[in-house]
């Protein structure tokens, strides 16, 4: 596995940390806009075991509760604590230090279920996206 | 429907939202950068979904104060008023903004989602000599607020700057039917515009091009029912319903027992003797959390729901979540005394406790 990002109708993105089946998680630069200002993040417990979307935070904005679903199924192994003081990283930099949880996922195939970067700027400009 | 100014908002790259089937701007840059800047300098708001209403004829302000609960009779030519109009069970038709353009003339400011209900009810309750007008189709309203308004409003070399507090001025020379008046809905100081399009573009492009050098940013409806909520005003749908009353929401000072008798008085009355009946109160949250409309208000000590928030956010100058909520009247008056009431968020209960209204010291509380 590269690492490549993938994608879901409903914003999030899904990387692989380098191992196999250590993802990092987070939303695309899109749903960061459509949210507005993100006030904080409900992170999940780590240790949570969560399938394939499942609701896995929950992101409250100025405007909204928006819930992060997971993009693939597995144990959650971390939660990035940063945003818990500082949630604008989400709004600022959704890609990189507003990410949100990490996941050891339980199967990798679930890979192929995701939209590549293609798939989801086509999803983009078709405007049928869902979720936030 | 698309107004006026949307081309506008879209070149600017704002993030457009549906309100009550109007296209209009959410947030420009960031709806907490927005809102601080109206607190601190000044923001423009497109408002141009407002309603408004022009009523002409003999009486047409006697006629207009026997449907609204404030005293129009009481206020000279010039300045605005703030009422309500109640149904004829004592509850909300939708709150307004009036004044008097003439001695036979009067203008009225309504709230988008009313705006074709409130028309039919102002029509079937005025005598047939006297005419309703519409005059919100290809209107351009804006609203300019903030402390800084006054140095901003006077880029537009008309004078307005010298106005009063609530004062309103209808332009008697070629921009025929406009309103401008000194008032606003963020408590802060500021103006606010009314009229057919091509008048009013003029004024927004001198405000957008030249604004901005004193402090003004665009603002969006998101920074609006922010620093509307954190003032505690009603927004019709939320405090104000068909059901509820002026005095259920707080708003007495609105409601004039003395003047000439108006539609829904005696209802209005009664329902306020009901010892039943529900109050709203202002809280803020104790613990994180950002209290949304119609998240349920519990009881900590029974578990028992309570009242229910009808608006809800979560505001830096508060310090987190806060809103407004109706409570029965049991527990508004425990609550009151510092009993602490539960609010349900995403299936978890919150804590909160009583807060005065407003939330926060806008410009004009604090003068």
């Amino acid at each position: 596995m590269s690492s490549e990002r993938r994608y879901t109708p409903t914003h999030e993105w899904i990387q692989s940390l380098g191992e196999p089946s250590l993802m990092r998680i987070g939303i695309t630069d899109f749903a960061q806009k459509e949210i507005t200002d993100v006030v904080f993040v409900e992170l999940p417990k780590i240790g949570k075991k969560v399938p394939q979307g499942a609701e896995a935070a929950i992101i409250e904005s100025v405007k909204a509760a928006f819930s992060i679903y997971a993009p693939m199924g597995g144990e959650v192994v971390a939660v990035n604590s940063d945003i818990e003081s500082n949630p604008a990283l989400v709004n600022s930099d959704p890609y990189g230090a507003g990410w949100i949880f990490e996941l050891r996922v339980d199967d990798p195939a679930q890979w192929n279920s995701l939209l590549d970067e293609k798939g989801y700027q086509a999803l983009l400009v078709s405007g049928t996206g869902g979720g936030h | 429907m698309a107004l006026p100014l949307v081309p506008y908002h879209i070149k600017r790259l704002a993030r457009m939202t549906d309100f009550h089937g109007y296209l209009l701007p959410l947030s420009f840059s960031s709806i907490l950068e927005e809102a601080k800047a109206v607190r601190e300098a000044a923001g423009l708001f497109d408002i141009s979904h407002m309603g408004h209403f022009l009523v002409k004829g003999p009486g047409a302000r006697q006629a207009i104060n026997r449907l609204i609960t404030s005293d129009l009779e009481a206020v000279p030519l010039g300045k605005s008023l703030y009422g309500l109009l109640p149904n004829d069970s004592g509850g909300t038709v939708d709150d307004l903004i009036l004044a008097s353009s003439g001695e036979e003339e009067l203008h009225i400011i309504v709230n988008a989602g009313n705006r074709e209900e409130d028309f039919a009810w102002i029509r079937s309750h005025l005598p047939p000599s006297l005419a309703l007008l519409d005059l919100s189709i290809d209107q351009i309203a804006l609203a300019l607020q903030g402390p800084a308004s006054q140095r901003i409003v006077a880029l537009l070399s008309r004078g307005f700057e010298t106005m009063g507090r609530r004062e309103v001025r209808f332009s008697t020379d070629s921009w025929e039917r406009i309103w401008v008046s000194r008032t606003g809905y963020t408590g802060e100081d500021g103006w606010e515009f009314f009229g057919p399009a091509e008048a009013i573009l003029p004024i927004y492009r001198t405000l957008s091009e030249k604004g901005p050098d004193l402090g003004l940013v665009q603002a969006g409806l998101g920074a609006r029912d922010l620093l509307r909520l954190e003032m505690a005003y009603p927004l019709y749908g939320q405090e104000l319903t068909p059901e509820k009353t002026a005095f259920d929401a707080g708003l007495d000072f609105a409601v004039n027992l003395r003047k000439a008798s108006f539609l829904g008085k005696e209802q209005m009355v009664e329902k306020r003797e009901d010892p039943e009946r529900e109050r709203l109160t202002g809280f803020v949250l104790t613990e994180r959390g950002i209290p949304r409309t119609h998240c349920p208000v519990i009881d900590p000590s029974t578990g028992r729901q309570v009242g229910e928030v009808t608006s809800g956010g979560h505001s830096p100058r508060v310090g987190g979540g806060f809103g407004l909520a109706y409570l029965d009247p049991s527990f508004f008056n425990e609550f009151m005394k510092g009993k602490e009431a539960g609010i349900e968020i995403h299936g978890k209960i919150h804590l909160a406790r009583f807060s005065a209204r407003p939330f926060v010291p806008g410009g004009l509380t604090k003068k």
